[in-house]
């Protein structure tokens, strides 16, 4: 049994092009986000905080109740997050913005609106910051709307967080919203473990491969394979991820917060996640090992993407339209509970991801072992 | 000595939605021999194989192997036989040594046993020099020594070889074939599948001629070139010979089968004595020049031929 093991994880760890993807790339993707942001913005997942960012305010002539309640909030971010300049006309504003020295321009109008001149951590603050008014005022036209009675509530409310989160900022760090990027990276590379799994399952399957046709042939039994199989692989993959975090936390100086055991139930379950959705894919009959990588490539790409791994405010934007999504794509779920585990402290929100990821888990690892239980095919 | 049944298949019917890939294949294999399983592409051999190893579901029929019903749960049946695929079944990733040894492992758990097999093995396929190569390195004979050493390792009592051959250069192939020889007569049973007639005329003590999914004619070498008509076949390079000619051909004795093609004449005749001597006698009299003269007896693809009415290259 122990030979098999040990054959099956050098195998595996052998295999350049598959481990590449379950944890090189992750790698150096983080090591591109990290060049790309510089180490300013995440060393706020500690204590520290960043400069206001400098922006200009044009007002239209005709000002509606939303203009008046933009320009409210943009005054009382003017000092928090924002360094309004005294810039009154629009073509004054574009010309700074050409000069590049304010980073954007707010537009007060009835639908709000931002100016920027390029892509960088600045300009996503400014995103961040008119995403941020756009969701809240959406939600208070919707309470307007169907619950009036409940409207100062809700606004009190929001006084409450405000207070809150700027004497005291929940689980004791400040947010930065390039963290995102680096919870959505280690959610991504927890579903490249799929790229460990297509090959195991396809090396198992004697409808699929010769090896698979060669290994159903033994005296072995075929459960016996499959335990071998899995076990390998998750212990390669939430070794990976383990490297990866500890290059993320260690290197590159984003928290992933305190809790070692909550880090590693998260991550264990990621793996699991990501291999028991390769063994999946692996299973589909009659395409060719090459389209499946390509599938695989789309089932941890996408969801990376909707969490955030290629724009960071994402999975905010999804949670504002249809939270649903959120709710059922994996990589959110990981991003989200590594989210709490690094910024917020939220042990209800954590404890919902960690179930959320247990069933996801739990389907997997049934979908991916009917696959590939099989002992007698229909054609080969 | 009374032969015994080693392997035992009835009425095997097996059905791929409108198309059947095995219609009521009946077979006998008996211990100690090597049997061939002759037909062209698609004509049921890999299927059958595949029923034989409980790999595929099928529709109608029995299988016994060693006298038990054979089910994907026969581990008992399945740690005494060995499969040389079709198609290379190694991994990339590993030495030479190691897909032997991992291949072995999955029939034997004793370490030390073990590693006398995965000697005996590298010995048996000459991959001495190449066991620390991985397979990618290898050139294509030698890939398909691997292949075959990964599945004769554990010397099992039955050997199923699928086609061990193809794209194999002809040095490789005689290693091979004499590997196989050599097998059986250390006491393996061999079931060879191939469209090679040659091969399977040169190994095989008996052979079974499969078409359609259906057994054609079984019996040795000699006994299938016995039910057929042709004894011989004279092939001659002749210039402009006229249908007059030909029709004095085809009215000599024995012969059944006369073609004129490209200047070639071919000429199939019943066994008997004398058959060339009586056809040059013949053309020398109607003063035809000849070429070139072959005479050929029946070969295997004249069997199937006859049987089929059509070539087994085909």
């Amino acid at each position: 049994m122990l030979h098999l093991f040990r054959y099956r994880f050098l195998q595996i760890i052998r295999n350049f092009p598959n481990m590449f993807w379950a944890l090189l790339f992750p790698i150096i993707l983080g090591t591109l986000f990290y060049l790309s942001f510089g180490s300013a913005g995440l060393e706020s997942t500690g204590e520290s905080s960043w400069d206001e960012v400098k922006v200009a305010v044009v007002k239209d002539r005709g000002t509606s109740e939303n203009a008046r309640a933009f320009e409210e909030f943009l005054a009382q971010m003017d000092g928090e997050m924002l360094d309004i300049q005294d810039i009154s006309t629009e073509s004054e504003a574009l010309k700074a913005l050409n000069e590049e020295t304010i980073s954007g321009i707010f537009y007060v109008r009835d639908t709000p609106s931002l100016t920027v001149a390029k892509n960088g951590l600045n300009e996503s603050i400014l995103t961040s910051v008119l995403e941020s008014y756009n969701q809240n005022a959406a939600m208070f036209r919707e309470i307007a709307m169907t619950r009036p009675e409940k409207l100062m509530d809700a606004l009190n409310a929001l006084d409450d967080y405000r207070n809150t989160t700027a004497e005291v900022s929940l689980g004791g760090k400040d947010l930065d919203p390039n963290v995102q990027y680096f919870f959505a990276l280690v959610a991504y590379a927890c579903l490249s473990g799929a790229f460990l799994g297509v090959q195991s399952s396809v090396d198992g399957q004697a409808n699929i491969s010769a090896l698979g046709a060669r290994r159903s042939i033994t005296p072995t039994h075929k459960l016996t394979l499959i335990l071998i199989d899995m076990t390998v692989l998750f212990m390669i993959h939430f070794f990976n991820i383990l490297i990866l975090c500890l290059y993320v936390t260690r290197v590159l100086g984003v928290s992933l917060g305190d809790d070692i055991g909550a880090l590693l139930l998260v991550d264990f379950m990621g793996s699991m996640i990501g291999v028991c959705l390769g063994v999946a894919i692996g299973c589909l009959a009659r395409i060719s090992y090459g389209m499946k990588m390509g599938v695989c490539v789309l089932f941890t790409l996408f969801p990376g993407f909707l969490a955030g791994l290629m724009f960071g405010n994402m999975k905010n934007i999804i949670e504002l339209h249809c939270p649903l999504i959120n709710r059922i794509n994996p990589a959110a779920v990981l991003s989200d509970a590594f989210y709490c585990m690094g910024i917020y402290n939220d042990m209800e929100r954590f404890t919902r991801c960690l179930v959320i990821l247990a069933v996801m888990s739990t389907l997997l690892l049934t979908v991916a072992f009917l696959g590939i239980r099989r002992e007698r095919y229909d054609s080969i | 000595m009374q032969s015994t049944n080693i392997i035992q298949i009835e009425n095997l019917v097996k059905r791929y939605q409108n198309l059947v890939a095995l219609d009521h294949l009946n077979l006998e294999i008996q211990e100690g021999e090597i049997f061939g399983l002759l037909g062209p592409n698609g004509s049921g051999k890999t299927t059958a194989i595949n029923c034989l190893l409980a790999l595929l579901k099928y529709d109608k029929g029995t299988i016994t192997i060693f006298g038990e019903p054979m089910t994907p749960g026969s581990y008992d049946i399945k740690r005494q036989i060995g499969v040389v695929m079709q198609n290379v079944a190694v991994f990339e990733q590993m030495t030479v040594r190691e897909n032997i040894d991992y291949f072995c492992g999955l029939y034997i758990r004793d370490k030390e046993k073990r590693r006398q097999l995965v000697d005996e093995a590298i010995a048996f396929t000459g991959l001495e020099d190449f066991t620390k190569m991985r397979p990618k390195k290898l050139s294509g004979g030698l890939l398909r020594r691997l292949n075959i050493a990964c599945g004769i390792v554990h010397k099992p009592r039955l050997i199923i070889l699928d086609e061990p051959t193809v794209a194999v250069d002809p040095q490789s192939r005689n290693k091979i074939l004499e590997g196989i020889v050599e097998l059986n007569r250390q006491g393996s049973t061999i079931i060879y599948t191939s469209h090679y007639m040659e091969e399977v005329e040169q190994i095989c003590t008996r052979i079974a001629i499969i078409d359609h999914g259906h057994v054609l004619a079984t019996g040795t070498t000699e006994e299938l070139k016995q039910m057929i008509k042709t004894g011989e076949t004279i092939t001659i390079e002749a210039i402009a010979l006229d249908e007059e000619l030909l029709s004095g051909i085809r009215n000599l004795p024995h012969v059944f089968d006369v073609s004129y093609e490209e200047q070639t004449l071919k000429i199939r005749l019943g066994a008997a004595r004398h058959n060339l001597v009586r056809v040059l006698n013949y053309l020398q009299e109607k003063d035809v020049r000849f070429g070139r003269v072959f005479s050929e007896l029946p070969t295997l693809n004249d069997v199937f031929l006859e049987i089929t009415g059509k070539e087994l290259r085909d």
